[in-house]
């Protein structure tokens, strides 16, 4: 059986502008799937990207996409094998004004090497995939937001390449545009077997795509690992809001192990440690002669997982 | 939105051979030139270079028409009987009749127009693509930068031709056909490899020039000042300067003039002072001029082209 290649590989790869140092030795291996890279802004995530599409060289170290050597300069014939793997969903617009929905897919394939026919007959394809087949003659500048970036995930897709790399796709969208961009990048991953790699510094796109995250901060790899693991470490917390004399409540909390964190309009937002159970809450309550007048949970979010990670 | 079954129903992957990145410049030229041929300014400006097209294709028609028609026939001017056909032939220095100078001087005249559509041309073309972060949808494909601007060249260039070489070689064609053409397109070959050559010149200097420019202001407006001044302003300075120092080298600051030299040399023409505006500098260094220009304008590029602008 043939071993699946990893989707990234990188081996101490750094990258330096002057003094200023991007990347610094970072070391990473990750297999298809779709991956979130998180991190604040100049943490080093754009210049990662522009490794990954061969568009930078590294001034250290070694890589691979899918097999593929990165590295050497832009205008190469290796780094144009590379950057036919990857499809690309940049964040500004990149749109080309003028030329309508179904030209600027065309255009797109064919410059990823297809013929004139086939990049024709791939956008209508391509376009109706997304929901854009009523608006394909439309000149792409009278888009609305969503359609804009619709139509930049469909220059991505055009000659179905394995890995897609979108950078920040719900930029700029709508509660329903964003909820509907993440449903089609998912798709693609899941229904499509698309290795997707999304940029960006929303954590619930991550939470909402990704089963894996690699967080960067500051030219170096603070964090890689499952979605769901790294949800599993984030800590229980409750909301818990009770009625009565709660002093002597609130001290048997503490000496089970219940750390207050706060308290806000007399409801106490609470950390509950490994293994508690919530009808513990009652039983302490009822002994202590105090109402539990409400009990939500409120989890620690992967926003703050991620803070937690970066420092 | 479809849901997941209807999405799986509905994408097809795509099995199939990708071509090399060469084949990329053609598509960024033939998607520029639908760019312009949208615009209904570029056609007003078309229509233009076609009435001066029409304008020569009626007089070389005249002309030989004249000459048939009064050949034989004699006029009395200053007291001397001269045969009208003569007369006729010293029309040559309209530069009418399908000589050297008729070429050069179609070229010339349609470059006015030209300059025009490109000052206009450059913020569709380039301008737009750093404006609107298109770069990044170019360079993010397989290709390198020298395809991007070969394929914006080549764009720029085939407006170009279609102003200027296209009707020229149907002038060509033309000419022969109302000589006696089963020697005329024989002997005067040259003026057709001529206008291919000066149509050749204009797309590589005019285009990398257009490319460059574009890519510093990126603007329409500022780009018509650009080009005024490119034109317009090192044509006056020279003559100006021409004159001051009686130096004809100063002419060379004049780009258009400069790239007229080079296609009267290609065409074989004559350097005649009083019908090519006065002494002229070398043909020589009116191409070293031009590669000048180019060499200018591909280091320009290659620095402000960059890749990593991709990813902002």
């Amino acid at each position: 059986m043939e071993l699946m290649p990893d989707l990234i590989r990188l081996e101490s790869i750094s990258r330096t502008f002057g003094a200023v140092v991007a990347l610094d030795g970072v070391t990473l291996s990750l297999p298809p799937g779709r991956i979130g890279v998180l991190g604040p802004n100049g943490a080093g995530k754009s210049t990662l990207l522009k490794l990954l599409m061969g568009l930078l060289p590294p001034t250290g170290g070694s890589g691979f996409v899918l097999d593929q050597p990165l590295g050497g300069d832009n205008d190469t014939a290796a780094n144009w094998r590379l950057r036919q793997l990857i499809g690309f969903m940049p964040e500004a617009d990149a749109l080309v004004p003028g030329l309508t929905g179904v030209e600027y897919v065309a255009l797109a394939g064919e410059l990823y090497g297809m013929s004139r026919r086939q990049a024709q007959r791939r956008a209508h394809e391509v376009l109706s995939y997304l929901e854009l087949e009523e608006a394909r003659y439309r000149r792409v500048e009278q888009y609305s937001a969503g359609m804009k970036q619709r139509v930049k995930l469909a220059q991505a897709l055009v000659h179905d390449p394995p890995v897609l790399l979108l950078d920040e796709p719900t930029s700029g969208l709508d509660p329903a545009g964003r909820d509907a961009m993440l449903r089609l990048v998912g798709e693609l991953g899941t229904d499509h077997g698309k290795s997707v790699l999304l940029s960006t510094h929303l954590l619930a796109d991550v939470q909402a795509v990704c089963e894996r995250v690699v967080i960067i901060a500051g030219g170096k790899v603070r964090g890689v690992g499952e979605v769901h693991e790294l949800l599993a470490v984030r800590a229980d917390r409750f909301k818990l809001r009770v009625q009565g004399e709660a002093d002597g409540f609130r001290a048997q909390l503490t000496a089970r192990g219940v750390a207050v964190l706060g308290e806000q309009n007399g409801e106490w937002q609470i950390r509950v440690p490994a293994g508690w159970a919530n009808a513990e809450f009652f039983r302490l309550a009822e002994a202590h002669a105090v109402t539990v007048r409400s009990l939500r949970r409120d989890d620690e979010t992967l926003e703050e997982v991620f803070l937690k990670s970066v420092g | 939105m479809p849901t997941p079954t209807e999405a799986h129903l509905r994408y097809r992957p795509w099995r199939g051979t990708l071509r090399p990145p060469a084949y990329a410049a053609v598509a960024i030229a033939r998607s520029s030139l639908k760019l312009l041929f949208r615009r209904k300014l570029f056609w007003a400006l078309y229509g233009l270079a076609l009435l001066l097209f029409f304008f020569y294709f009626y007089c070389l028609f005249l002309i030989v028409w004249l000459k048939q028609q009064f050949a034989e026939r004699t006029m009395t001017i200053l007291g001397g009987q001269v045969r009208l056909s003569e007369f006729i032939d010293r029309l040559d220095g309209l530069g009418l009749t399908g000589s050297a100078y008729t070429f050069a001087n179609f070229f010339w005249i349609e470059g006015y127009i030209a300059m025009i559509v490109l000052a206009l041309a450059g913020a569709v073309l380039v301008g737009n693509d750093f404006h609107h972060g298109s770069l990044a949808y170019y360079l993010s494909k397989p290709i390198g930068r020298r395809h991007y601007v070969l394929g914006k060249v080549l764009g720029v260039g085939g407006f170009v031709n279609l102003m200027t070489t296209v009707p020229a070689v149907v002038l060509f064609l033309q000419a022969g056909l109302l000589n006696d053409w089963k020697t005329w397109y024989f002997d005067h070959v040259r003026l057709l490899l001529g206008s291919l050559g000066y149509g050749a010149v204009l797309t590589v200097v005019l285009g990398l020039l257009l490319v460059a420019t574009a890519v510093v202001v990126r603007r329409t407006v500022p780009l018509v000042m650009i080009w005024t001044a490119v034109f317009v302003l090192t044509r006056i300075v020279g003559e100006l300067l021409a004159e001051v120092f009686e130096s004809p080298w100063w002419r060379l600051l004049d780009l258009w003039n400069d790239l007229y030299l080079i296609g009267l040399w290609l065409l074989g023409a004559e350097f005649v002072p009083s019908r090519i505006g006065g002494p002229q500098p070398p043909v020589w260094a009116a191409g070293c001029v031009a590669v000048g220009v180019c060499v200018g304008s591909l280091l320009l590029l290659r620095r402000r082209i960059r890749a990593v602008e991709v990813v902002s």
